[in-house]
């Protein structure tokens, strides 16, 4: 009997394998109407099953996005707010014209769950790295809001728990393709010839919360919520989702967040690495400078592109280019698929493709705004090993890489 | 300024103005370099840990001791170990130095670790995690069949940090038992796997990813196995 060369046999099983391995195939015993889909729907078996975690100021836009895909089964809610997570579900139950939304107050509970492929994140930025490690080690598919870390430690993780388990997980910033467009076609199209630097104006740092105590109310597990963060009382104030930097949100405060340099720098500091083309690359050193009190940065990118940040009298993402020196223009990479950044994670789950804001490439955008606030913390100057993913010999700015975190919580 | 900063914390609570403090971090900029300046500093903070001062200001100190803690804190931190209210905070200055490389601090965690409750012992098994900790295996490995699931479970994800040789055999030994602990041993093997492998030590790194590769593995193990295997094998996709 003749035999098919054993290489390509095996090859072909493995390849096959490694395809389809990623995808949850769903095969219901009664077949519906619904399983079966129609010319607008896709049967059942195609569609992906999410979940949502964090369903407050930025999770309901999120959740909106999913559950208006017919290529989406949306069935679980989960927040630590009874109120957001019941309106969550409420959405959800209306839309299927059913009540079978599944809503949960533990995340862990969510994740445990067989029938879900994907989920989305949207949670305070404390809780991001644990979350999305904890989804790739079950299995699903990610898409997590920005800022998608909270120290410089876990991005390398997050990373990490991605390609260990071959999952998609994309990061949030739809700003970066969408909103600075023209400024990346600019770039991208050579006709400012090889680009120098750009500047990125945004903040503030995030600051230690001291807010007096008050009651816990009945609709918030306030352990939960705090999560790996340090224990601390109550106060509305300091949970409120607002999006302010400046005080009364957990945006503004040091255990949650980076402030403003995280929160708006996701998106600025994405869109100027994306422009300049620099995002598969990480600064390798920080000048700090402060000139009679203006403090201000440069991060120097390994190929000489410069980096500012407050620069004086310089707008929001204004680059500096070389006259006279056009470039070749190259393309410009963009999402894949239909709908966005959110059809661009949808299309990467059916296709196992990496998404436009791949996690390794979010990673690279945060680690410019906590390598900043490092440097406003110190009032110095850094420089940044990309490969140890350490401030080489400086022990004083290593402390910073990363924080305790609050029992029973681990990466 | 600062007498007046380290006065105010004496009285410091939740709803008092932490711009009150600010002149203590002022110093600890201004001390940048000056090893002098920074133990004056220090020798200041780490008494109020053992004072009647609030939670609070302890929280404070802890953070300040997390920048510019050395050895010399290291015992006052340890006391705060078993207390639950301020363990997680001790942890936030012991696990920095830990990772910096201070062994005091490495010690004090290993040291607490069997005389702590079980919710506490959690903390500092992931503490010892982070600082990629060796001499603390065998104390980890032995926590792999504790009763309480989550010391277990923590144990596991700890040894996954330390990913050593040693680390993978004590995880190779551990009853997988319930789901949250079996994940957590899994992933642990395969981050030892890994690092084996980079090592240069594939037949190690194989019998890890050969384990994952039976039916009643999830398909994403099974994935990551064989895509360990390739590795192994010197074979992409």
């Amino acid at each position: 009997m003749a035999r098919r060369p054993k290489s390509s046999r095996h090859k072909s099983t493995r390849r096959e394998f490694l395809k389809t391995a990623g995808a949850a195939i769903a095969v219901p015993y009664v077949i519906t109407s619904n399983a079966l889909g129609n010319a607008d729907v896709p049967p059942a078996s195609d569609r992906i099953v999410m979940g949502g975690i964090g369903i407050g100021n930025m999770g309901r836009g999120d959740q909106g996005a999913f559950l208006g895909r017919s290529d989406v089964q949306y069935v679980a809610v989960c927040d630590v707010r009874s109120g957001f997570r019941e309106a969550g579900k409420t959405k959800v139950d209306d839309h299927y014209k059913n009540k079978d939304c599944a809503s949960y107050n533990d995340f862990r509970e969510l994740l445990a769950r067989p029938d879900i492929d994907a989920v989305h994140i949207a949670t305070p930025d404390h809780w991001h790295a644990i979350m999305v490690i904890e989804a790739c080690r079950a299995g699903k598919d990610v898409y997590c809001q920005k800022p998608e870390t909270r120290t410089l430690r876990e991005g390398p993780l997050m990373i990490e728990a991605a390609r260990r388990y071959s999952r998609v997980v994309s990061g949030g910033s739809q700003r970066v393709l969408e909103d600075y467009r023209a400024l990346v076609d600019q770039c991208w199209g050579g006709e400012l010839g090889p680009i120098k630097s750009i500047n990125v104006n945004v903040g503030p740092l995030s600051q230690l919360c001291n807010l007096p105590a008050e009651s816990v109310p009945p609709d918030i597990d306030w352990d939960l919520w705090l999560g790996p963060a340090p224990w601390a009382p109550y106060n509305p104030a300091r949970c409120d989702g607002n999006f302010g930097t400046g005080g009364g949100s957990w945006r503004s405060y040091i255990d949650y967040s980076g402030g403003g340099m995280t929160d708006w720098g996701a998106h600025h500091f994405g869109g100027a690495t994306f422009a300049v083309d620099v995002r598969e690359l990480q600064p390798e050193e920080v000048v700090y400078h402060d000139e009679n009190g203006t403090r201000h940065l440069t991060f120097r990118y390994p190929n000489g592109v410069l980096l500012h940040h407050n620069r004086p009298n310089a707008g929001n993402l204004q680059v500096e280019g070389t006259p006279g020196e056009k470039r070749p223009a190259k393309p410009v990479p963009s999402y894949k698929g239909d709908g966005g950044i959110y059809g661009d994670f949808i299309h990467c789950v059916k296709s196992r493709e990496k998404p436009f804001r791949d996690i390794a490439l979010a990673v690279n955008t945060v680690a410019v705004s906590h390598l900043g606030i490092i440097a406003y913390t110190l009032h110095r100057s850094l420089k940044w090993d990309v490969a140890t993913q350490q401030f080489p010999g400086d022990e004083e700015a290593n402390r910073l890489l990363d924080r305790a975190r609050r029992e029973p919580w681990q990466l | 300024m600062l007498d007046q900063a380290f006065e105010a914390l004496k009285t410091y609570d939740w709803g008092a103005d932490p711009n009150l403090l600010k002149p203590i971090d002022d110093a600890i900029v201004a001390s940048h370099g000056n090893a002098d300046l920074r133990g004056q500093l220090e020798a200041r903070l780490a008494p109020i840990l053992t004072t009647e001062s609030s939670r609070d200001a302890k929280d404070f100190v802890c953070r300040k001791l997390m920048a510019i803690g050395t050895a010399s804190s290291v015992a006052a931190l340890a006391k705060l170990l078993p207390q639950a209210e301020l363990s997680h905070m001790a942890r936030y200055a012991l696990e920095r130095l830990g990772v910096i490389g201070v062994p005091e601090a490495r010690q004090a965690l290993r040291d607490a670790l069997a005389g702590l409750s079980p919710e506490l012992q959690v903390g500092v098994i992931g503490s010892l995690g982070v600082c990629r900790d060796e001499a603390s295996v065998p104390a980890l490995a032995g926590l792999l069949s504790a009763a309480d699931a989550a010391v277990a479970r923590a144990a596991a994800l700890a040894l996954g940090d330390i990913r050593t040789q040693d680390a993978a055999r004590a995880l190779a030994t551990m009853d997988a038992g319930a789901t949250a602990v079996g994940s957590a041993r899994t992933d642990a093997m395969l981050a030892c796997a890994e690092t084996l492998l980079a090592g240069g030590n594939k037949a190690e790194a194989m019998t890890i990813y050969k384990s994952f590769t039976s039916e009643n593995q999830s398909k994403h193990v099974r994935l990551a196995a064989t895509r360990g295997m390739l590795a192994c094998a010197g074979k992409s996709e």
